[in-house]
């Protein structure tokens, strides 16, 4: 396996098998400290990139591991659930606001100057405008993190997948060329983007969908996946690796292998048991 | 209907819940949407941006008058959906409603009778129902593997109200009430769906940071015997979606509901069990879902929502989702709240 890539997401945004395992979870992974504790484990385990969806703890936690290791951080944005928090709470004038007020000077003139210039489609509340313009806004919160990739979060990836709308995936990838990285594509259902993006798919450095023996959240199903993945291996990076952690990771990765995939994504429970059974044998 | 015609549908009410099932709708290979309806028209460029086609209408007799849907999702606020269903009703057209039913058991039983009466399939958007590890559960309590069902505790929690709140959702009169009517509904749908018609409630609810219901405890009884706890609160911290769990015993054994997985222990084997602990997991139930419109969220269950509605539609028999079920549910909030207001016990007949 040539990548391994550690999944961080804020930890209330997990599922989890009783409500006690949440708030031990919740409490340990809301300490920057733990989070760093557990890159340190997923780095020893080989993984060199970090895909996450951030909030200030993983942004805390991501800053310091960068200053003394040498991981690639992939970036999910918007954070989905804390804007649909926002709306809620403060709609939509006070969500952007809200985000708006934590960048740079230099940033919130970036995002000033691209706001005016998309003015009439962000009135018109168009999708991918809107979807971009607070991407925008949390990247450039992000300027103190050795970014390489950026993906849009996969809430607005199946909203736009599901009325086939390639705007957004396109925008996402122009703003990547603009800031010199790459952009790639979470997804439940890459044959839907496939379909929907077609040749521009091979602009995207990287699909990430679910991939187990089990066939557990392929979309449609597991062949029809397992089809595509084959037919450009390198282009494609396994999510759900262990189906909820039904499998091993030892035979979930000899698995992902087996299928010549570019990469596995491991979230918190892979590394820590892999990281303790390691230390164990 | 034809076989193989799609099902021509529209949605009124473009909120969030109205653009997910239109989303759907447009990908579900064996439905077609015909048009939206929504009081703000001006919405039609943001539905068109996300991919989703269709003209926006400003009423239904708008829609009615410019095309013939054979089913209607209604997605509009929860107090608006008696007089919507009228109105959709004025054709004989399938009809999904969003949860809950109504803001009132009355509404909700007025529009349940509007259903029946025009004698059109109905479902309501209880989408947990649909996830397929729920519907293991409830396979494996009709097949009698706990023996005779004795009593349960369940639990739904969120992260979602920390202080005062803005919006329709926490208005009383627009959705019917807070945690209970808009979150732990999912739940009692399935306890309705699983224990049957409900008998007795005895419930506190509580306001300590909206206007509406923050918290509430509930003692159900219903009328097959079966006695459980309910604790609901949408003020819990750590966890951004719905949280909810099911613990069963009966006579043979108990079961454990949680979202991913079922765990099982049986006194004695049961057909096609074993005694002791035994677990269940969603990647060993079969999937039939092509696509999964929310990941985080069980969008899966979406899909698998709307399938059982078409079919219902196709063969002319009602889901185990319909508007019957969903006025069980509604009877439990609204004796719940009745209960809490007047601290003794309610009795349903």
């Amino acid at each position: 396996m040539s990548n391994l890539i550690l999944e961080l997401r804020p930890p209330e945004s997990h599922h989890y098998t009783s409500w006690s395992e949440r708030l031990d979870s919740v409490a340990r992974y809301s300490q920057p400290d733990e989070i760093h504790a557990l890159c340190e484990k997923a780095y020893s385990l080989g993984a060199r990139a970090i895909l996450a969806v951030f909030d200030e703890t993983i942004h805390e936690a991501l800053a310091a591991f960068q200053l003394w290791r040498d991981v690639a951080v992939w970036a999910v944005v918007p954070n989905m659930f804390a804007f649909i928090r926002d709306l809620t709470d403060r709609g939509l004038v006070g969500a952007a606001r809200a985000r708006f007020t934590r960048l740079t000077p230099s940033g919130m003139a970036r995002i000033g100057l691209r706001t005016m210039s998309t003015l009439g489609a962000i009135l018109r509340r168009d999708f991918a405008v809107g979807a971009m313009l607070v991407s925008d806004m949390e990247l450039a919160a992000l300027r103190d993190l050795r970014v390489s990739r950026i993906f849009l979060h996969p809430q607005v990836t199946e909203i736009a997948l599901a009325g086939g709308s390639a705007a957004v995936f396109t925008a996402l990838a122009a703003k990547a060329e603009r800031l010199g990285i790459n952009p790639g594509i979470v997804t439940h259902n890459p044959l839907r983007a496939a379909a929907v993006l077609g040749r521009e798919l091979r602009r995207f450095a990287v699909i990430i969908s679910p991939c187990n023996p089990k066939g557990y959240k392929m979309f449609p199903d597991r062949e029809a996946c397992e089809r595509l993945f084959r037919s450009a291996p390198a282009h494609f990076v396994a999510l759900e690796v262990t189906a909820g952690g039904t499998i091993a990771a030892e035979a979930a990765l000899a698995y992902i292998r087996s299928l010549g995939l570019a990469g596995a994504v491991l979230d918190f429970r892979t590394v820590e048991a892999a990281f303790a059974a390691r230390r164990g044998g | 209907m034809t076989e193989n015609r799609p099902l021509k549908a529209a949605v009124v009410g473009v909120g969030r819940m109205g653009m997910v099932h239109g989303h759907l709708l447009s990908i579900y290979p064996e439905t077609e949407v015909v048009g939206f309806v929504d009081l703000k028209t001006r919405l039609s460029d943001h539905l068109t941006s996300q991919g989703l086609r269709g003209p926006i209408y400003p009423t239904v007799g708008a829609l009615f008058t410019a095309t013939d849907p054979q089913a209607v999702f209604v997605c509009t606020p929860t107090h608006t959906h008696l007089s919507v269903v009228r109105k959709c009703l004025s054709r004989r057209v399938h009809l999904f409603i969003e949860k809950p039913l109504a803001t009132t058991r009355a509404d909700a039983e007025a529009i349940l009778r509007l259903a029946t009466e025009a004698q059109v399939v109905h479902a309501a958007g209880y989408v947990y129902a649909h996830l397929p590890v729920v519907q293991a559960a409830h396979d494996l309590l009709q097949q009698g593997v706990l023996g005779e069902v004795l009593r349960f505790t369940a639990h739904a929690y969120v992260s979602e109200v920390f202080g005062p709140k803005r919006g329709w959702f926490f208005q009383k009169e627009q959705a019917g009430g807070g945690v209970v009517a808009n979150m732990a509904s999912h739940l009692l749908f399935i306890l309705g769906w699983f224990f049957g018609p409900i008998r007795k409630v005895v419930a506190t609810t509580r306001s300590h940071a909206s206007t509406v219901d923050d918290s509430a405890q509930a003692l159900l009884t219903f009328a097959s015997g079966v006695t459980g706890l309910l604790d609901t609160s949408w003020s819990m911290p750590g966890t951004q979606m719905l949280d909810y769990g099911l613990t069963i015993s009966g006579r043979r054994g108990t079961l454990v509901l949680g979202r991913d997985r079922i765990l099982l222990h049986l006194l004695a084997p049961a057909p096609g069990h074993e005694a002791g602990w035994s677990q269940i997991h969603a990647s060993d139930l079969p999937a039939d879902t092509a696509f999964d419109v929310s990941p985080h969220i069980g969008g899966e269950a979406f899909y698998r929502q709307l399938q059982t509605f078409v079919k219902a539609c196709r063969t002319g028999t009602l889901p185990f989702c319909s508007l019957e079920e969903a006025c069980n549910t509604q009877r439990m909030i609204d004796a719940i709240y009745v209960s809490a207001a007047s601290g003794g016990p309610v009795e349903l007949s």
